[in-house]
């Protein structure tokens, strides 16, 4: 591999590491507040593709389509929560995942039955639809725009979360939600907004994905299993660690397809396996 | 004498009804579907059964015996394919199968069904289904491999002579590698060059890393060896990050219109793609298809409903010539039959069972081009490109 193509895949890798984070940092934000292991993550990201889908069919404009995605996850979150997950904080994570894994199969199923099980094609947005030229190397220019919006929301999260009220509420929580709740917080309603944002960003990576893949009923399954070693490398709960975890699977994924591309996907779990032997609690993990 | 007659004229009418009602009935005829309705394939196998269920409702009878459907959902798996026609055909006496989801499922089955002393008719599309692994019982209605490469890449580069240097993107599985094999001999036979080759794993969803690693090489045409999904995915980010511009774009084997609609016709346009069927073909057979999914769905038919369609289709055909639905005289008749099917006339060949059919190479129109919502491609050539019958690898069991 030259100095040049290996120069194209690690910028390739870190675009596609932004897209990971994206994907990723709703279901590491949940887990570090609530310790609620939801697999109903790929489901929103689902939810909010097709969403995104309709809404650009019907309005003729992907920007709508992007309004509506996660708009979409995040009611879907909030109703997930009230009418059901609530009950379930108590109980130990086995029963969470089982009950989280059903309701992904049903929202699957659901797609399916209101659409079909064939993949649609979602278009890009007229002016992001070249690709740029940065140097010698070609990006497609919608991508670009999504690295762009994942970076524009790790800074806006960081923001969120270190600088604000509900950021500080939200860390706390985090660490003893007892406390948060003898100081007179309603953590229930902590732990809806945490759900609605978790559920908006997964929107927001379903919706921008969209364009970029298509749309079929079984992208939320793809979805999961990425974030889910995003967050595991990242250190589960860790927001930096999602950044840092995203763009590190990014860039082996990329960086592999030249080097070994029978076994890319492959290196992707690979690096996981690597990173929790060195550091069992992810990259920014606490033990 | 008016009673007479009447009575005489009764007793005739019931004489000449007496063999139909005899036929009618007749025991019905069970056959089974193995398609996967869930899982991975669950889009390509809810098609196909489609298809099949609507041939047996257009058909209903052959050989004078109602046709009685059940879908056997392997969900994906081989293994449980194998199982569930180990039941069908051990419990439930069932001795027809149609149907298959992938060349995997095909292949597994299609050895179950031979020891059983079944009839099995599929649409695998790894070579060696009629190649080293057929045997008597078996029956491919899609050309495979060998045809989509060679009905496909030659008249490619009939058309664009300057256009040398290759690059392949594979899906590493056993249809993927057939595939690229496939070229490998066509590129090397016809003095073009290979540059490289990505491998990626069926459980690959990125792509953008090959298309970097293609774009490095410099390509004239890159060829994308796959089905399915990850075909749809990798033509569409290649097409995104500019490839189009500079390099011809060739997909040998594609469903055709359902890939097409979910590409779209900006990402079709300029694109060749090799197709088992196209809804467009003027012929008899594809007429009678065309209206009934015209009918039904209210939309033109695609690929995976004209397969799973034509494998039904043999059936009764071959029933039709047989004048019965035992195995052993159904496989008699259908070895050198000539139908009209989908694709215009079909032909069974007897030394490997394979269908000797059309295989289309097809080129993306702009949408400005497109006269229906349908038109995204036109058909540039139509080719019986089959390997020959001692080349196969074929020696039937």
């Amino acid at each position: 591999m030259s100095g040049q193509v290996l120069v194209f895949q690690v910028l390739n890798g870190l675009g596609i590491g932004m897209i990971y984070f994206l994907l990723s940092v709703g279901l590491t934000m949940i887990f570090g507040l609530m310790r609620f292991v939801n697999f109903a993550h790929g489901a929103l990201y689902l939810a909010a593709a097709y969403a995104a889908y309709v809404v650009s069919l019907l309005t003729g404009s992907m920007l709508w389509g992007l309004l509506a995605g996660p708009l979409a996850a995040a009611i879907l979150a909030v109703a997930a929560e009230r009418l059901l997950l609530r009950h379930t904080y108590a109980m130990p994570h086995e029963a969470q995942i089982l009950i989280t894994f059903a309701l992904a199969l049903i929202v699957q199923e659901a797609v399916i039955l209101g659409f079909d099980a064939q993949a649609k094609n979602v278009p890009v947005p007229d002016f992001l639809a070249g690709i740029v030229f940065l140097g010698p190397f070609v990006y497609p220019a919608y991508r670009l725009a999504v690295v762009g919006v994942a970076a524009v929301v790790a800074l806006l999260l960081w923001v969120a979360l270190e600088r604000t009220r509900f950021g500080t509420i939200l860390r706390a929580g985090s660490e003893s939600t007892e406390m948060v709740s003898l100081l007179g917080i309603d953590v229930h309603r902590v732990f809806l907004g945490a759900f609605a944002l978790g559920g908006g960003l997964a929107g927001l990576a379903g919706a921008l994905a969209a364009p970029l893949r298509g749309v079929d009923p079984f992208m939320g399954e793809e979805a999961l299993g990425i974030a889910f070693v995003v967050v595991v490398v990242g250190g589960i709960g860790s927001f930096t660690g999602a950044l840092l975890g995203g763009l590190l699977i990014g860039v082996v994924q990329s960086v592999m397809s030249s080097v070994w591309p029978e076994g890319a996907r492959l290196m992707i779990y690979g690096a996981m396996a690597l990173v929790l032997l060195v550091r069992p609690a992810g990259l920014m993990g606490r033990a | 004498m008016m009673m007479r007659r009447r009575t005489l004229f009764g007793m005739g009418a019931g004489l000449l009804a007496a063999p139909s009602l005899a036929r009618a009935q007749a025991a019905p005829l069970e056959v089974a579907g193995v398609y996967s309705l869930s899982g991975t394939f669950a889009n390509v196998g809810d098609l196909l059964n489609k298809g099949t269920q609507m041939a047996v409702e257009h058909y209903a009878t052959a050989a004078g015996q109602k046709i009685n459907y059940t879908l056997l959902d392997d969900q994906g798996d081989p293994g449980r394919a194998v199982r569930l026609v180990q039941e069908a055909m051990g419990q439930h006496g069932i001795r027809h199968i149609v149907g298959c989801t992938n060349s995997a499922i095909a292949l597994a089955v299609a050895k179950e069904v031979h020891a059983r002393g079944g009839l099995y008719i599929h649409m695998a599309g790894a070579d060696e289904a009629t190649g080293s692994e057929c045997n008597r019982s078996s029956f491919r209605w899609p050309g495979a491999s060998f045809t989509a490469i060679n009905a496909t890449v030659r008249p490619f580069i009939q058309r664009n002579p300057t256009a040398k240097r290759w690059y392949t993107i594979t899906g590493q599985y056993v249809f993927g590698d057939s595939l690229l094999s496939n070229l490998k001999l066509v590129l090397a036979d016809t003095g073009h060059q290979l540059l490289g080759n990505s491998y990626h794993s069926l459980s690959e969803r990125e792509y953008s890393g090959y298309i970097t690693a293609a774009i490095a090489a410099q390509p004239d045409v890159l060829a994308i060896c796959n089905f399915g999904n990850q075909t749809v995915d990798v033509l569409r980010q290649a097409v995104s990050f500019g490839m189009k511009r500079n390099v011809k774009l060739v997909v040998p084997w594609s469903t055709g219109l359902d890939q097409y609609q979910a590409w779209g016709a900006d990402i079709c346009d300029g694109v060749y793609f090799g197709v088992n069927y196209w809804h467009g073909v003027d012929a008899p057979g594809n007429r009678v298809v065309s209206e009934v999914v015209m009918q039904k769905t209210h939309a033109a038919t695609n690929y995976l409903q004209a397969c799973g369609w034509a494998v039904m289709q043999m059936l009764v055909e071959g029933a039709k010539k047989a004048g019965t639905t035992e195995i052993p005289a159904l496989i008699g008749a259908m070895e050198g039959l000539v139908y009209e099917g989908p694709t215009g006339t079909e032909t069974i060949r007897a030394a490997d069972h394979q269908v000797i059919k059309d295989y289309y190479l097809m080129l993306g129109k702009a949408r400005a081009a497109m006269h229906d919502a349908n038109d995204f491609a036109e058909v540039i050539s139509a080719t019986k490109a089959f390997q020959r019958p001692e080349l196969t690898g074929c020696h039937m069991a």
